[in-house]
């Protein structure tokens, strides 16, 4: 169980000696508790402790990976159940399924165009994670020459899917320098799999219908001598994922029950009969627990839609959260309506786009780059002055849009007024309201300044 | 040209214009685009500027009588107050030649808060007088003679050595020059007053600073300051007796040109700005210091040594140090630890070979005063899990007990220093410092300090007031004033509703004292930057509140806190009364404890070296609490099990 | 090895409400709708009970919605032009509970006065049977305006107001008293306004099975995880019994995600964003269904097919 940073501090030396590059032996257990420094930085901790902090360190879902040339995805190492309570830190891994059945054009085709698609979210350039190629023929070397073909059209990982050990042998051979998860161990084959899995050194899946019968597989498969593993409980539709992914999730971080501490794989594809509705599970897969996602289905929107969904639950919730600066329009405003500027802390942001949009006014948000600081706090730290007023003025071309020189500050940095305007010229400036709540009253009288 | 303290602008061929200040009569040539306030300043004019000149506080209220000026904000003045000529000195420009009426409820009061002669102060650790860098030896000489033609400084140097041990003994030449007329004045007796090392230079070596003819051990002076954003406080200090002797506090001279320290830093960082901080803080004290001084009938000059306390911001301003960096990211001060100096590098008027101390801060906005009020509060010193906090503008505290210690600082703004609400005040003669409301008809009564008609409201007076608002349904847990209450007390005025506190007839400034729905919002989040700063202190470390067995509450303003009220109002943690502590001023207390004992200098560089310091801005877990302490009282309900009862006998509510 | 399934059993419980009333209490409705009840996290029956489904309310506007996508005003036809039309059609379309959201003003740009709203809620309770919410336009004198009139127009039916706000809460709640409905209480995506408006309106006396939460969402692409993370937090602390949060939640998935480009429009989008049709149905069906795996008890949706998916999941998910 993760220790609290005083219970760490009382296992540290107390010397306070900074020699691990933070000020006191407290502020170094707090980071170690948030994970974001590493006990090896304290030189004096002393054996005991050590060992006592890293049993409470050990990962409770362990971190696996996979590669291809190109590309890497690692999932796993999840600290909490609910995003809120920190953050979840590896988003799970969006794969395509391919069948060797299929002609080989097709295959790489499917494999081509998933792979080729990207889209450009938030600044972000988003794209599916790799290919998990079936031996659905049944021959290995069917399956190879798929391995072999999609290889050619992506350097993005691979999952190899047969329960032919055979064919996973020839799979992983053509697959050769890189680490693809095998799929899967199950309790007909999983010695001949295992032992494939540790000469290779990759990463295994193993399958069983229920929890029990998973954990003793597990136990097997560690015992032949493999660390990273992935489960999949064999649940294919909305509401068995649902509950099997929770109490597997629940039976890592709370129980710390090791035989199943590890990324879960899911087949959304299998539990839905159209895009929709593949899309509808998967993206539950994604904020309930799935370490990787195989897709039957590809589409531009739903690999959109499903990407997007995936930044925003991976997103970190304790960082301040921002908005993009620049021109925000409310209530389709013309070139005669006023033009506001305020912070991109978003919760800044939304209670003054709120008010004004609850206002049925028209009007011009400017969003200022102030590093996600509110409007007080960003000009005490100077981050909101009068340079960034006018800056953000000026790189914005509000001044194309509107055909007033008018523009609104905020109330609480109203003592800027006259260096905004020294840095404005042209312009007049207001004082609007301080808080955001007296914008709408404050809107109405706004032709009259 | 936004700032007041800028010289006057550039425009200086342009013909210059009279600005005339009633009732004063004084009267001054400006160019034209001048700032009233910076008029004022010239004519000698005294113009209240709590906001520091940003046109955000609207205290700095004048007439225009006649003459033409352009208001570039009008904050806080209402259509009517412009009609009838109100404008706000620090934002408005001379246009041509003008008379001002400066109002006289706004004139600043040099009130002293402290006159009354306060109780012996006890230190909790036996004091040894023999052990202490500043010392006073008498020796007598052989007088000179044919047979002795040994020079005065080396014969007091040979005599020194032999009877104390003092050796390699420095000493600067104003004072030499005074050697030989206090030998011989005493007879060849002579007292010295040595500084044997200093707190950077443990091992000395010992300079003699002032030579008194004759023995004269009975006393020997020094002070201890504490230099606050609000309030100075000075406290002579006998080292022979290592006792205080007397005390004098007034407010820190700086508050016209800002009340909080960010206010301060900017005003500091614009034309001569910081050297202009510096006096008047050097003013108020050495004005402080003559009081100590005459009180015990001695002259500042017979006083050797200062340490002083004060907030990292306060510490720079008076060492005359630019504190721009302090308030920009990432927040790092120029100096935590001052190196010792002599006071006349800053003006300070005790004896000029005197040095000063400034005890060492944490980071930016965890300064001397912190650690200082650590120290003297008695954090340190128990296994018991304790919460100290100075409560004052910036809201600093501390978590820990003897092994370590954790701080942060939660802006709490400076509404309950009587700023940021329209008729709040500093806590003197005239100010309502506690209220009652009768749940039935929402009739106010209050208890004025001096018994005076009020003239507003002091921060005890409004934390009392939201309490009994809130108790008695006037405003509901959100703090918005019921306007369906069958009471003329809560009305709509064109800022919003407002509740009447006490009605113009009673009220010595002739206008209705009231709180306004903004007031009501400031004081809202002024509450919930304290207790959010409680609750995230506690939850970096994995405890909770309850944990807490002690709560040492510093700073002047805290000694004058209902618990009661404070808790209801969901400002304070819902403990047991015998759990609060109110240690009035930690901070002088500290500077004092620095000044007599060698012990409590070392646990000083200690407390700093083991205090972490949580910077709030990193995470979004302030801002959470935050919100959920912005609600009468919290909006978990479960936290104040007290006033959970209260309520449901008041009302059922 | 036999693995023992960590089960949650919370003490607290989300409270269940009734939305509608039949004639024998005192209505007209032919159906009511219970909402909440649930003592679990969403669809975790080893863990405790959801009596309730999620349910879906069709949002239908008082006057064609010019401003909706023409992807809507396609799929509903001419009814747009008639509340009494479109309410009927959207009971036909799968809707557990029909949403009539007034407009600032009437065609011709007229305010909407309170004697339009209570004619526009007449014509909706007489056209379908199903219980209804009334939506203000979200300004503050307006909605007090009109809600009060609406609020004793439908006396008796059990109806929703909204939005009940932090700014506005007395007089709807006043009026909700006063004529037997329900409030929704609206607050911006935090877990402490919300509760905080709860207890506000607690506070004034109104029967807690009549008060529901609204702690706004996002879009997917477009803020969701805040909304959904304040749904978990607030469900959370639902089971964990805090009274004050243990109330069914609504949230707007409809509104929210046909604002946003990616639903609203069909050109001038990048090319990666796929096909318009398919792309906006999956836009409204994902910020749904995500948010009813955030504890959403009711949801607001506008477009007939994606009514049809929603449904689909919940009722697979109830499946045990």
């Amino acid at each position: 169980m993760a220790l609290t940073g005083l219970q760490i501090y009382k296992l540290l030396p107390q010397t306070n000696c900074k020699e691990c590059g933070f000020p006191t032996c407290l502020a170094f257990a707090m980071k170690l508790a948030a994970k974001q420094a590493e006990l090896s930085a304290c030189p004096y901790v002393s054996e005991e402790a050590k060992a006592q902090l890293d049993a409470a360190a050990a990962p409770p879902i362990r971190l696996v990976s996979v590669a291809g040339p190109g590309h890497r995805v690692e999932v796993g190492n999840e600290t909490v159940i609910f995003r809120h309570e920190k953050t979840f830190y590896h988003p799970p891994g969006l794969f395509l399924r391919v069948k060797d059945s299929w002609p080989l054009e097709q295959v790489k085709g499917a494999a081509k165009e998933a792979m080729d698609y990207t889209v450009i979210y938030v600044g972000m350039n988003l794209h599916l994670d790799g290919v998990a190629v079936e031996a659905a023929s049944g021959d290995p070397e069917t399956f190879a020459a798929a391995v072999k073909a999609v290889q050619e059209v992506t350097d993005r990982p691979l999952i190899l899917m047969a329960s032919d050990p055979a064919a996973l042998k020839a799979g992983l051979t053509a697959a050769d320098g890189t680490r693809p998860l095998l799929y899967a161990a199950t309790a007909e084959n999983w010695q001949a799999v295992a032992e494939i899995a540790k000469s290779a050194n990759v990463p295994v899946a193993v399958r069983a219908d229920s929890l029990d019968d998973l954990a003793d597989l597990t136990e097997k498969v560690k015992g032949a001598g493999i660390q990273d593993i992935v489960l999949d409980p064999g649940v294919r539709d909305p509401a068995g994922t649902l509950v099997t992914l929770t109490q597997l999730r629940r039976l890592a971080l709370k129980k710390n029950f090791r035989p199943l501490g590890f990324p879960i794989i899911t087949f959304p594809g299998e539990g839905a009969s159209d895009v929709i509705e593949e899309a509808q599970l998967a993206a539950e897969h994604i904020a309930k627990y799935a370490g990787f996602i195989v897709l039957d289905r590809f589409a531009p929107e739903m690999a959109y839609a499903l990407l997007a969904w995936r930044v925003n639950i991976y997103t970190n919730p304790q960082e301040p959260i921002k908005v993009q600066p620049g021109i925000y329009e409310i209530n389709s405003p013309t070139a005669d309506a006023p033009v506001m500027i305020t912070t991109n802390f978003s919760i800044t942001y939304f209670s003054v786009a709120n008010e004004v949009d609850g206002s049925g006014l028209p009007g011009w948000l400017l969003v200022a780059d102030a590093e996600g600081m509110s409007v007080l706090t960003a000009w005490a730290a100077g981050k909101f002055d009068a340079e960034k007023i006018a800056k953000t003025v000026k790189t914005t071309g509000i001044e194309e849009k509107i055909t007033h020189r008018k523009l609104i500050i905020p109330g609480a940095v109203a003592v800027l007024m006259g260096e905004v305007e020294e840095e404005l010229p042209g312009w007049q400036i207001l004082v609007g309201p301080r808080e955001a709540v007296d914008l709408p009253g404050y809107l109405k009288l706004w032709k009259s300044f | 040209m936004t700032t007041t303290s800028a010289p006057l602008p550039p425009n200086t061929s342009a013909p210059l214009l009279t600005v005339v200040f009633r009732p004063y009569e004084k009267r001054v040539e400006v160019p034209p685009g001048t700032l009233l306030s910076d008029a004022a300043r010239l004519a000698g004019v005294d113009v209240l500027m709590p906001c520091g000149g940003q046109g955000r506080c609207g205290r700095c209220a004048v007439i225009v009588e006649s003459g033409s000026v352009r208001r570039r904000s009008t904050q806080r003045l209402s259509p009517d107050d412009i009609a009838a000529g109100y404008a706000l000195a620090c934002q408005t420009l001379v246009e041509s030649d003008v008379v001002v009426f400066v109002p006289p409820q706004e004139r600043i009061e040099r009130r002293i808060k402290e006159t009354k002669r306060a109780a012996k102060i006890e230190l909790p650790f036996p004091y040894d007088r023999h052990d202490q860098p500043l010392r006073k030896f008498a020796v007598t000489l052989e007088p000179p003679s044919l047979a002795d033609q040994t020079d005065d400084w080396s014969r007091l140097q040979r005599e020194l050595a032999r009877r104390y041990g003092l050796r390699n003994l420095q000493a600067s030449l104003p004072v030499l020059r005074r050697l030989p007329g206090a030998l011989r004045e005493g007879d060849w007796t002579v007292t010295v007053v040595v500084e044997l090392d200093s707190w950077d230079h443990p091992e000395g070596p010992p300079r003699l600073i002032d030579f008194l003819p004759g023995e004269r051990l009975e006393s020997l002076w020094a002070v201890a300051i504490d230099i606050g954003t609000t309030s100075n406080v000075v406290w002579l200090v006998d080292m022979m007796r290592g006792q205080v002797m007397a005390q004098a506090a007034d407010y820190n001279g700086q508050i016209a040109r800002g009340e909080d320290v960010i206010s301060r830093i900017i005003y500091a960082s614009k034309g001569n700005g910081l050297q202009e901080l510096q006096e008047l803080v050097i003013d108020t004290l050495n004005r402080l210091i003559a009081q100590v001084a005459a009180e015990q009938n001695i002259r500042p000059d017979e006083i050797y040594k200062a340490t002083v306390a004060g907030n990292t911001t306060m510490i720079h301003l008076f060492a005359g140090i630019p504190p721009e960096s302090i308030r920009l990211m990432p927040f790092i001060s120029v100096v935590n630890h001052l190196p010792t100096f002599p006071a006349r590098e800053v003006g300070l008027e005790i004896n000029p070979e005197g040095t000063v101390d400034c005890l060492p801060g944490i980071a930016s906005y965890v300064g001397a005063d912190i650690t200082a009020g650590v120290l003297s509060s008695g954090l340190c010193d128990s296994g018991d899990l304790s919460l100290f906090i100075d409560i004052g503008t910036n809201g600093e505290m501390v978590l820990g007990d003897c092994s370590w210690l954790i701080s942060c600082a939660c802006s709490a703004g400076p509404a309950f220093e009587g700023a940021g609400v329209v008729h709040g005040m500093r806590a003197t003669a005239g100010a309502i410092e506690e209220v009652w409301i009768n749940p039935e008809t929402y009739e106010a009564t209050y208890k004025v300090i001096g018994d005076e008609p009020p003239r507003g409201i002091c921060g005890s007076g409004l934390i009392s007031l939201l309490a009994e608002m809130f108790i008695t349904g006037v405003v509901d847990k959100s703090g918005n004033i019921n306007l369906d209450l069958p009471t003329e007390r809560v009305r709509r005025r064109e800022h919003g509703p407002e509740y009447i506190v006490a009605w113009a007839d009673e009220t010595a400034i002739g206008r209705d004292i009231v709180i306004t729905a903004v007031d009501i919002d400031n004081l809202m989040r002024a509450k919930a930057a304290i207790y959010a700063g409680f609750s995230v202190l506690a939850r970096s470390v994995g405890l909770s509140l309850q944990d807490v067995q002690r709560l040492l509450i510093g700073g002047a303003f805290g000694q004058y806190i209902n618990v009661e009220k404070a808790i209801q109002i969901g400002m304070l943690p819902d403990m047991p009364y015998d759990r609060f502590h109110f240690l009035g001023n930690t901070s002088v207390r500290g500077a004092y404890y620095a000044l007599v004992s060698r012990e409590m200098r070392r646990r000083l560089t200690e407390v700093g070296r083991m205090m972490t310091y949580l910077e709030l801005s990193a995470d979004n877990t302030f801002f959470d609490e935050f919100n959920a302490a912005l609600f009468l009282p919290h909006t978990d309900l479960s936290q104040f099990p007290s006033v959970a009862a209260l309520m449901e006998k008041e009302h059922g509510r | 090895m036999p693995v023992e399934i960590p089960v949650e059993q919370w003490p607290g419980r989300v409270i269940e409400e009734t939305i509608g009333a039949n004639p024998a209490e005192g209505g007209t409705r032919s159906r009511v709708v219970k909402v909440g009840g649930e003592n679990t996290l969403p669809f975790l029956f080893t863990d405790g009970e959801m009596p309730n489904l999620p349910r879906i309310a069709i949002e239908i506007a008082d006057r064609r919605p010019t401003e909706w996508s023409p992807l809507l005003l396609e799929a509903w036809g001419d009814v747009v032009d008639d509340p009494a039309k479109w309410a009927k059609a959207a009971e036909e379309a799968g809707a557990d509970l029909v949403l009539l959201q007034l407009s600032l003003t009437r065609d011709g740009g007229n305010p909407t006065t309170a004697a339009d709203a209570k004619a526009l809620t007449r014509a909706v309770l007489q056209a379908t049977g199903l219980p209804i919410l009334v939506f203000g336009p979200g300004q503050v004198d307006a909605d007090n305006e009109l809600l009060v009139a609406v609020a004793e127009e439908a006396a008796g039916e059990r109806i929703v107001l909204g939005i009940c706000e932090e700014k506005n809460y007395r007089t709807i709640v006043a009026a909700a008293m006063a004529n037997g409905h329900l409030v929704n209480g609206r607050t911006a995506m935090d877990v402490n306004l919300a509760k905080q408006l709860n207890i506000l309106i607690a506070d004034m006396g109104l029967p807690l099975d009549r008060i529901i939460m609204d702690p706004t969402t996002a879009s997917l692409g477009y803020g969701i995880e805040y909304g959904y993370s304040v749904m978990e937090r607030l469900r959370l602390a639902a089971l964990q019994g805090d009274k004050m949060t243990q109330f069914p939640m609504l949230v707007t998935p409809g509104f929210e995600a046909w604002r946003q480009k990616e639903a609203k429009v069909g050109e001038g989008v990048p090319a990666s964003w796929g096909d318009w049709r398919q792309r906006a149905v999956l836009w409204e069906a994902l910020t749904a269904s995500d948010l009813i795996l955030a504890g959403a008890d009711i949801v607001v949706l506008r477009h007939p097919e994606t009514v049809k998916r929603v449904r689909t999941f919940i009722e697979r998910l109830m499946a045990k």
